[in-house]
């Protein structure tokens, strides 16, 4: 008896192609908007050199002042962790609200695939895009500076990937909140967007936020440890958050980079199954 | 040659100047019924100035050390460039502001002709004889009232948040500065409108210009800080001359257009030129696409 | 209901009686009238990596006369030319020559008085704000068709009434089926009252109650006086409404008439199927009826006969038929006429079925079979 095509193969390798042909699927979805690709480039680096020229404004105009140097990159590392936490959260999570709008996410789900992969999919080629761009826009805000300090760049990227991690974990988050509130759910990831730009000073040093929300706020956020750990690892400083602890910082990063996709993952299914039994998959 | 005219229906009688403003009635009345059912959209726009004043203010302090350094720093640098300012926290609040009105204006305006595109909307707004002119009045309208609201309410909020005080210096005066340099974002808005009919990669276009427009108009910084070309492209556009008439208004700096009545003669003729080019452009691009593909080509 | 209660009802008219009928009676004017109509696109096409551009000729010297007072039906597969032509008409889409007037307006001069001659439901279910709810949907688009608010509203309620809204109307779209969606689309396109109406497909995603009743609306609007073009797919949905149709294949009319003159235009007989017993006798009175051409019998192994009785045209000799087969001793057990289709009349001239895709990326076939 024939059993269909989907019904026979299964196992790791059918897992791994799907995974492929879904990441050649977003890969050739994306190269066909090629201003997107530009714009994402030239915004990145607009951004970083519009910050740093405010801190320009503020420095006590001696040349070399090793101040600025240091907040600047503060601000451009900081940057960096930006971006991929508002990729993370508006591609992942708001993915699947472009796919409930046009009606492609029921059309998924009537598929056998695997839910998950078709999340990774999309993850893994938005983020090689997007590290290859941060990587080309410190690398040419480090010539018009006149240098960004790198140091201990193999720590830096390994923080990198923790961070990406439990970041990933707060996407997938996301996307089950936004198949339960659809159009609302755009509004909550602009405003935790914020939230964690100030919260986590992304763009600024932790000692100019006043010590209640530093202590009160702050330092309750995985995100903040992420932030702090990644710049001063790169910028060879000892963090702020724990200047005498370095090491239990970085198990703080590689416990949020271990358990939030996991956490993440189980609270996007549970929503799935809730929107699957009440009828609502399609609805957006 | 063609029947007579049967001339039924409701629409054939030609409309007056009472019909064109219902249109435009009725067009703002839909946008903003559209709108309020966004729950908590019209809140970020309250919000977001602040944020982005926030950040600027934040890392300045950590450069300079202590609020006070900040401050002599600041004026320093922007003494240097023609316009020393001390409030350093109001010259953020005002610039991320105004940028804030900027980029609404482009959101509002060029990326809802792509949305109305994507919906299928647009096509039946071109069905209907009501002139384009009318329902682009309509929705200028709406962005008008929404930057105005925005733009008070985010100053309020920032005040408060910053400890700063607007009204120390001419708020009315920066508030008419606003207002007369609205017209000009509509035109460039509409220019972008009319690109993104084109190219169809809204949210990216727009975006990009947004930061674009952010670095050019000195958002956080005079202009007078770039080097000699890149400084007079970015004093050619329309959202610099409305951000440096504001903050000279409100701040009492010396405007780098000159006295007074130059920026209000310049800010007038950019009020009736911009959006005219626009507008013309738009419908010339309008024109190419009906030829191409028609407008509703999603 | 009388959606027309400002205006005069019109005499009605038996279209038929008077299109190509030389001499009798006076032809209605044409209310649309199109003149050799072309439109070009330029088509990217990707192919093994690289990108080729193509003309795609998707309307090629169209010429047709739309008759005031009649339902004009425009047939044709996907990518035929259909929709380019009513976007055409609409002012949506410039041609690349031709002419056209809609309602004694010149289409390239005077848009907007060829807008305001018309109401359209040409997006299906789109074309409507989400957010907004279908009150608010129909005042909108009421005001942008110059109507003034005091016979807006009334409109309004009239065409809830008429199509049944209450239930819907006063919810956002966003929260409507397609079913509903495609009714409130309907309604939008008939809240200025217009001269003509165009719909492309507007039974798509409806059930069939709702459908009937649509058709019925439809009919009813013809007899208050409305020209109205109807785009379909569905056979029995242009006989059923349609005075005159215009079959379009790649972009040219490869038929035009009533269904009467296409479906004679293809073939001369028509055929009964009957089964049941029939004695020799019955048999032989058919054959001798005039209009009969032929009977052939068949036996079948239930036992039954089967006769095929070829005849002019099937509905005029049904009834004597069966009356000169009951009369000779005949038990008819099944009786089915096979009348030519549309379907029929489009299988002929392109050798194709109405179900197949035409959009050609490439170079443009000519039609076969004309």
């Amino acid at each position: 008896m024939h059993r269909g095509f989907g019904l026979a193969r299964g196992g790791l390798r059918q897992y791994v192609e799907t995974f492929v042909d879904m990441s050649k699927k977003v890969f050739v979805e994306y190269s066909r908007y090629p201003i997107a690709f530009i714009a994402l480039f030239v915004q990145i680096f607009l951004i970083i050199l519009l910050f740093i020229f405010s801190a320009f404004a503020f420095s006590s105009g001696e040349p070399g002042d090793p101040r600025v140097t240091t907040f600047a990159g503060m601000m451009a590392y900081g940057f960096v962790t930006n971006i991929f936490l508002s990729f993370t959260l508006w591609e992942v999570g708001f993915s699947i609200r472009e796919e409930q709008v046009r009606g492609t996410l029921e059309s998924l789900y009537l598929s056998p695939t695997n839910k998950f992969s078709n999340l990774l999919s999309r993850i893994f080629m938005i983020l090689s895009w997007t590290t290859i761009m941060c990587a080309a826009g410190l690398g040419l805000v480090s010539v018009v500076m006149g240098g960004l300090p790198a140091s201990n760049v193999g720590m830096g990227l390994l923080i990198l990937v923790f961070t990406i991690s439990g970041f990933l974990g707060l996407g997938f988050l996301f996307a089950g909140i936004t198949i339960r509130l659809k159009e609302t759910a755009q509004i909550l990831v602009s405003f935790f967007q914020f939230f964690f730009m100030i919260f986590s000073a992304q763009f600024f040093p932790f000692s100019v936020l006043p010590q209640p929300v530093l202590d009160y706020i702050s330092r309750w956020l995985p995100v903040s440890y992420a932030v702090d750990l990644f710049r001063t690892t790169l910028l060879g400083i000892p963090p702020e958050l724990m200047p005498g602890n370095y090491w239990l910082e970085f198990l703080i990063v590689a416990l949020f980079g271990i358990v939030s996709p996991v956490l993440g993952y189980f609270g996007y299914r549970a929503v799935e199954r809730k929107a699957r039994s009440a009828g609502t998959l399609g609805e957006y | 040659m063609a029947g007579e005219t049967v001339a039924r229906g409701l629409g054939l009688a030609r409309p007056g100047p009472r019909t064109s403003l219902g249109i435009i009635w009725t067009v703002f009345l839909a946008r903003l019924r559209i709108i309020l059912r966004y729950k908590g959209a019209i809140l970020g726009e309250s919000l977001l100035p602040v944020v982005f004043a926030g950040l600027p203010i934040l890392l300045g302090i950590a450069v300079a050390g202590d609020e006070q350094t900040a401050a002599e720093n600041f004026f320093r640098t922007t003494a240097g460039a023609g316009q020393g300012a001390s409030d350093f926290r109001l010259y953020m609040l005002l610039g991320s502001n105004t940028f804030m009105v900027v980029s609404l204006m482009l959101w509002l305006i060029g990326y809802w002709v792509r949305r109305e595109q994507e919906t299928g909307t647009l096509e039946a707004l071109y069905l209907a004889p009501a002139k384009r002119l009318h329902v682009l009045a309509g929705v200028t309208s709406y962005t008008l009232v929404r930057a105005l609201i925005a733009f008070v309410s985010a100053m309020v909020i920032g005040s408060i948040v910053f400890q700063v005080n607007p009204l120390a210096g001419n708020f009315p005066a920066a508030l008419g500065y606003l207002i007369l340099g609205i017209p000009a974002l509509w035109g460039i808005s509409f220019i972008f409108g009319a690109l993104i009919l084109r190219i169809k990669e809204a949210n990216s276009v727009i975006q990009l210009l947004q930061w674009v427009l952010a670095f050019a108009m000195g958002v956080y910084f005079p202009v007078t800080v770039f080097p000699a070309l890149v400084r007079y492209a970015a004093m050619a556009f329309p959202p610099t001359l409305m951000n440096d008439a504001m903050r000279s208004t409100l701040l009492g700096l010396t405007s780098i257009y000159g006295p007074w009545y130059i920026v209000l003669g310049l800010m007038l003729m950019a009020a009736w030129t911009v959006p005219l080019l626009g507008y013309e452009f738009f419908l010339a691009v309008e024109r190419r696409i009906k030829k191409d593909q028609g407008v509703g080509q999603f | 209901m009388n959606l027309r209660a400002e205006y005069p009802e019109r005499p009605s008219r038996d279209i038929v009686k008077y299109v190509g009928a030389c001499g009798r009676g006076t032809m209605p004017e044409p209310i649309i009238r199109v003149e050799n109509l072309s439109k070009t696109f330029m088509s990217k096409v990707r192919k093994k990596g690289k990108r080729e551009r193509k003309q795609v000729h998707a309307l090629a010297d169209v010429s047709l006369d739309i008759l005031d007072g009649e339902i004009f039906g425009l047939l044709g597969p996907n990518g035929a030319g259909k929709t380019t032509l009513i976007k055409c008409l609409t002012t949506l889409l410039l041609p690349t020559s031709g002419k056209m007037w809609v309602n004694g307006f010149d289409v390239h001069k005077e848009e907007d008085k060829v807008r305001a001659s018309i109401g359209c439901m040409l997006m299906g279910d789109r074309g409507l704000y989400w957010k907004l709810t279908g009150r608010e949907n129909l005042d909108f688009f009421g005001a942008l068709y110059h109507v003034p608010k005091a016979p807006r509203r009334k409109r309004m309620d009239d065409l809830v009434s008429l199509l049944k809204l209450d239930e819907f109307v006063d919810r956002t779209v966003e929260t409507y089926s397609s079913g509903q969606r495609m009714i409130l689309a309907f309604a939008k396109s008939l809240i200025n009252d217009a001269p003509i109406l165009i719909l492309d497909e507007p039974t798509v995603t409806m059930d069939v109650p709702t459908a009937r009743e649509l058709r019925h609306i439809v009919k009813e609007l013809n007899r208050q006086g409305k020209t109205i073009v109807y785009t379909t797919h569905l056979m029995h949905e242009a006989e059923e409404l349609c005075d005159r149709v215009a079959i379009i294949d790649h972009g040219q009319i490869i038929a035009l008439g009533t269904t009467a003159e296409l479906k004679a235009s293809i073939r001369t007989e028509d055929v009964v199927e009957m089964e049941g017993i029939f004695p020799e006798e019955a048999v032989e009175r058919m054959r001798a009826v005039p209009g009969i051409l032929d009977v052939g019998a068949v036996a079948m192994d239930s036992g039954l006969t089967k006769l095929d009785v070829r005849c002019r045209d099937s509905r005029a000799m049904l009834s004597k038929i069966i009356e000169t087969a009951s009369g000779n001793g005949a038990s008819i057990q099944f009786i089915k006429p096979k009348e030519v289709t549309l379907e029929d009349v489009f299988i002929t001239k392109t050798g194709r079925t109405l179900s197949v895709d035409t959009r050609v990326l490439g170079e443009k076939e000519a039609p076969r079979g004309r």
